[in-house]
């Protein structure tokens, strides 16, 4: 081949290339919403209730309005007057709830905004928005999910209850399993605790409504902006082109941004009524962690495990019980999200899930990193765990006669995913390797003896990318989503630029470098001479509805569509070269010359670089033949992933195209005299097909074990009884740093998938295995103390009061085991 | 200026508390007086077998200073308070004056004969730490004095003292801390001083506690007996860094781990400790 770069061709996917944003976000020069600064910015600041639960009597803007520098206020009612209530996904009775980006009737949760002031600067809207008088009258609060349900007192008076969707999850024979059981294992409940993604930027939204355009343009970090703009099209009641969105570097969103359209409407509104000036928002810590999106919390009750005499599970059935706070918003797509992972890794049949999803008064929740997924391997990965250890099975065997095995994937679970490729237990020997299983199997007996509490554990979860979004369906048949897909350009520019616009908006995950990778090797040049526009803006017309970067999926549907635009942009190439270069397409090779990249024509040695090829199309067009009038060198490209609906009535059919996994080792010690849990090892093992550059799916790993790890042991959205938020700060909700974190022995496995076109997998979210991980290593030390791991959520302070107190966590009163 | 502009007048030395209560709005002074640039007020003085800390003496300061070493107790507390940042910020001065409950140099100089010097319109006084606060976040300045030195005496040789405090993440406050420092004569303690921090509205002088180790050989006898005490000494509350059960039983365990490591500093050891994080 005749490239510089000394290189095969088609090898630049799989290389460990150095980011290209790097340089940019290393040295302080990336650019983020909130550096954004417009002539004539207004700021805009958020009144927020501080009830949990509460009629509005009145809001009274009037002081606020008179100081000085005060643009305009606006409240719920005025915003009811001038808009739609936001589309519900869910069917009725929650169809008919009035969701509305500030309250205007009534609170539902701590934080909820109720008014909005806009002034000349940050501090004079803070300062303004202490002016605006609230008055409220009292109602009942509602926290617990189960509670709820009882509809004692309702959230939504228009859908008069507070179950939001219900639906039972039945394949295979259950019945016909438990008669069958040589044991049958029942736990009363366990629960998987609220928390949240804390990203280092917040929501950011800069909006301006033009009056003499009559258009919206907002800048912004919403994670998903092709949802939030449809959206905020039906709300405002514009058509959807007048909302030009742009995102620039984000700060992370772990799909907590994906909510951030209330805010978005309200910017947009408020610039409206000031005229038209730009107004922009920037989130306090304190709002974030109080009003942005939580994580869905789920209870799970009466769960039933029917065994084989091996150990080998043949039936599950239990009801969950998911909390999505005070407004289903995203939900109740994550009533059926979940069943991406039906049985987890594991083999078993039968199984019955009684799935319902009930408001609180709490915070709306979000899609957080292992979106509605993890809560259910958690479950799964808990109810493996206490059935091992009730029955007397060393936990990596158990695992091992459950797991699906590498010989039978593609694999087609009971509910019709199919889970594309993957080896559970190579993953488990690598990491049992890496971590030295067996000589900690050593220490921790010695170590037992001298009375101290050492346990080993071990998590193995799936991060399921790409989804079907025919999956809604199965929650609202009604509704007009399925399939999905991602759009990209891949252009010649006029003097031979290679430019490549991809409907994604990157929050760290490096598309700039890996978009830059997969062009690079369909074009035979360096990734350096491929220019990436990162971020997403309207305008670039490379959005579909499913646009943005969210569910771990840009391997997948964002990479296969840059390389579909770099196909077509070859092919075009290739034509055109052919002409130029007086010879056939066959003739036509790719590669770089001494005047950069080129054609060149393998018989006559002729060549022709970019520019010329890009100029005859773009500038010097009198030479061109008819039949090549067709040839833009510019080529927008839509991928499409070959889903099908579900089955909606069944409940059955693929909902997502890949399944990376992962599998964890933990080695943790919970200190006698302090209670403090101790990570002493930790091990890390990573399957998401093929890699397209190791580094970013290395360093996504880290960020999903220190988020897990966090999840697991420090972070946890509490409120009180009355719905106050008692971790609105740092202080309070801590996350992890780099303090907490302990050394990760990272290893990988690749298992190509069969359903994408590089054999890679989306990754990114992990599938929370720290928080399985955790919860089994636990479980291990304290198994013989009589405590049994109910809940996601650990601490020193609760490994106390189960140990000590005897007052939470007790095996004896959760766990029974019945042997027939 | 602070008899002048009255209660609405907040003093601003490194502003670790009072800059992030008056981001969240609990504060709302009219009138910041910025100590920032008065001249001389940042120092450590070794003089007359004491230790004499400007106001405005910053943590990191203290933290990277040579006189710490000899007395490692100071070095525990003033490495371990919160991240980098607040260190580099927060001084000695406005710990003491802001008197928080979950502040750790209080905690610490309550175990070393610490005094603190007062400045008013009337002139300088000495006031005993002991008396210095007298309930969270009050102490005895009057409205017009503010911190003008800590004076802290270089324990006897033969000494040794450690702190220790669990604490979730860096940044917060710790959950409980304690800290211990004694004076050995072979196994015997001679003479001990604790005390327990985040454990009540003050830092708590566990008399009871120091009672039970002084005098007394270091044995798992004694170590139990000074532990117990130091628990019924403690009354903490229930909060999101712990339920007052766990508290009290975590101050026990750290007044354990804190004596063991100021024995072995008592006889000369070098042993570096850091604080317990979640």
């Amino acid at each position: 081949m005749s490239s510089s770069n000394g290189k095969d061709a088609k090898n630049w996917v799989g290389q460990a290339l150095p980011r290209k944003e790097e340089n940019r976000l290393l040295r302080g020069r990336g650019r983020f919403s909130d550096d954004i600064k417009l002539r004539e910015m207004l700021y805009l600041r958020f009144v927020r209730s501080p009830y949990a639960h509460a009629k509005i009597v009145g809001v009274d803007t009037s002081t606020a309005e008179k100081l000085s520098g005060v643009a305009c206020a606006l409240t719920g009612a005025e915003i009811v007057s001038q808009t739609q209530p936001f589309i519900e996904i869910g069917p009725d009775p929650f169809a008919r709830i009035k969701d509305y980006p500030l309250a205007a009737a009534k609170v539902r949760y701590q934080g909820e905004p109720v008014a909005a002031v806009v002034a000349e600067s940050a501090a004079l809207a803070d300062d303004a928005a202490e002016l605006v008088q609230v008055e409220y009258e009292a109602l009942d609060p509602v926290i617990d999910a189960e509670e709820a349900l009882e509809n004692q007192s309702l959230l939504h008076d228009e859908a008069g209850t507070n179950l939001v969707w219900n639906g039972v999850f039945e394949y295979g024979d259950v019945a016909k399993a438990f008669k069958e059981a040589a044991h049958v294992v029942t736990i009363d409940r366990m629960h998987f605790h609220r928390f949240s993604s804390t990203p280092l930027e917040n929501n950011v939204v800069i909006a301006r409504w033009d009056p003499k355009d009559e258009r919206i343009y907002y800048q912004c970090n919403n994670s998903f902006p092709s949802f939030a703009i449809q959206f905020l099209a039906a709300h405002l009641q514009v058509h959807i082109d007048r909302i030009r969105v742009e995102t620039s570097d984000i700060g992370g969103s772990f799909g907590i941004k994906i909510t951030s359209y209330p805010q978005m409407a309200v910017c947009a509104l408020a610039s409206k009524k000031a005229g038209g000036r730009p107004v922009k928002w920037v989130e306090t810590r304190s709002e974030h962690l109080t009003s942005s999106a939580h994580g869905n919390e789920r209870i799970f009750r009466e769960t039933r495990v029917a065994l084989d005499k091996n150990g080998v599970i043949t039936a599950i059935t239990s009801r969950h019980i998911d909390d999505c706070g005070a407004y289903p918003r995203y939900e109740p797509l994550g009533c059926v999200i979940w069943s991406q992972v039906f049985p987890g890794v594991y083999r078993f049949k039968n199984a019955r899930i009684d799935f319902s999803q009930a408001v609180t008064n709490k915070c709306p929740v979000g899609p957080n990193r292992g979106y509605s997924r993890m809560q259910h391997l958690w479950f799964l990965e808990r109810i493996v765990d206490v059935c091992a250890h009730k029955l007397g099975i060393a936990p990596d065997e158990m695992r091992l006669r459950n797991y699906v095995r590498p010989e039978e994937f593609p694999y087609t679970t009971p509910n019709g995913c199919i889970y594309d490729s993957g080896n559970y237990p190579r993953m488990l020997q690598l990491a049992k390797q890496k971590i030295g299983w067996d000589d900690w199997k050593k220490k921790q007996a010695t170590a037992r003896k001298e009375g101290r509490l050492i346990g080993i554990g071990i998590g193995t979860t799936l991060d399921s990318g790409t989804n079907n979004f025919g999956q809604s369906q199965i929650v609202n048949p009604g509704l007009p989503y399925s399939g999905n897909s991602q759009g990209a350009n891949c252009k010649l520019d006029i003097y031979g630029e290679v430019v490549v616009a991809v409907g994604s908006c990157p929050q760290g995950q490096g598309h700039e470098t890996t978009a830059a990778q997969v062009v690079a090797d369909v074009l035979n040049i360096h990734p350096d001479m491929v220019t990436v526009r990162t971020g997403f803006d309207t305008e670039r017309n490379v959005h579909t509805g499913f646009s943005g970067t969210y569910a771990s999926q840009f391997a997948v549907s964002g990479l296969s569509a840059v390389h579909g635009a770099a196909q077509k942009l070859k092919a075009e190439m290739k034509r055109l070269g052919a002409f130029v270069l007086e010879t056939k397409e066959a003739d036509v090779e790719f590669g770089t010359g001494a005047q950069g990249p080129e054609l060149i024509a393998k018989s006559s040695g002729k060549s022709i670089n970019y520019w010329g090829l890009a100029n005859i199309v773009n500038a010097n067009s009198a030479s061109l033949p008819e039949e090549l009038y067709e040839l833009t060198l510019n080529c927008r490209y839509i991928w499409r992933a070959p889903f099908k609906v579900p089955d909606k009535q069944k409940k059955y059919g693929n909902l997502t195209m890949t399944y990376a996994s992962q599998l964890h080792i933990a080695v943790i010690e919970v200190e006698r005299d302090t209670f403090i849990p101790r990570i002493l090892d930790y091990a890390a093992i990573d399957d998401c097909g093929t890699v397209i550059n190791p580094p970013i799916v290395e360093g996504q790993v880290y960020g999903a074990t220190a988020h897990g790890i966090g999840a697991a042991l420090m972070e946890n959205c509490v409120y009180d009884a009355v719905g106050n938020m008692l971790t609105s700060t740092f202080s309070d909700y801590t996350p992890i740093t780099a303090m907490n974190m302990p050394h990760v022995k990272y290893g990988h496995i690749s298992t190509p998938s069969p359903h994408s076109y590089s054999g890679a997998k989306g990754m990114g979210e992990g599938g929370a295995a720290p928080v399985h991980t955790i919860s089994a290593a636990l479980q291990d030390a304290l198994f013989d103390e009589g405590v049994f791991i109910d809940d996601s959520f650990n601490n020193a302070d609760s490994l106390f009061r189960a140990l000590v107190g005897k007052e939470i966590s007790q095996m004896e009163k959760l766990v029974k085991v019945e042997k027939r | 200026m602070l008899s002048q502009l009255g209660d609405d007048a907040k003093l601003l030395a490194g502003g670790q508390s009072l800059i992030p209560l008056m981001k969240l709005r609990f504060a709302n002074p009219a009138h910041l007086i910025d100590l920032n640039f008065i001249a001389g007020t940042s120092y450590i003085h070794n003089a007359n077998s004491a230790l004499r800390f400007g106001p405005l003496t910053r943590h990191a300061e203290i933290e990277n200073s040579d006189i710490p070493a000899r007395i490692p107790i100071l070095y525990d507390c003033a490495a371990g308070i919160a991240d980098v940042q607040v260190r580099n910020r927060g001084t000695i001065g406005g710990s003491l004056a802001e008197a928080d409950p979950s502040g750790d140099w209080a905690v610490v100089l309550s175990t070393l004969a610490t005094q603190v010097r007062c400045l008013g319109k009337n002139g300088e006084r000495t006031v005993h730490l002991k008396d210095f606060i007298q309930d969270a976040y009050t102490t005895a300045l009057a409205h017009d004095e503010l911190v003008s030195e800590v004076v802290v005496d270089i324990p006897a040789k033969g000494s040794g003292g450690a702190y220790l405090a669990f604490k979730r993440a860096a940044p917060v406050y710790p959950t409980a801390s304690a800290a211990v420092q004694l004076t050995m004569d072979g196994n015997v303690c001679k003479d001990a001083a604790i005390a327990l921090g985040c454990v009540g509205l003050t830092a708590i002088k566990a008399k009871d506690a120091e009672a039970a180790l002084r005098g007394r050989p270091i044995s798992e006898r004694t170590l139990s007996a000074v532990a117990e005490a130091a628990r019924a000494a403690a009354d903490p509350q229930s909060d999101m860094r712990g339920s007052a059960d766990y508290k009290r039983t975590l101050v026990g365990a750290l007044v354990r781990r804190a004596i063991t490591i100021a024995v072995r500093r008592a006889r000369g050891e070098h042993v570096e400790v850091s604080h317990l994080y979640a």
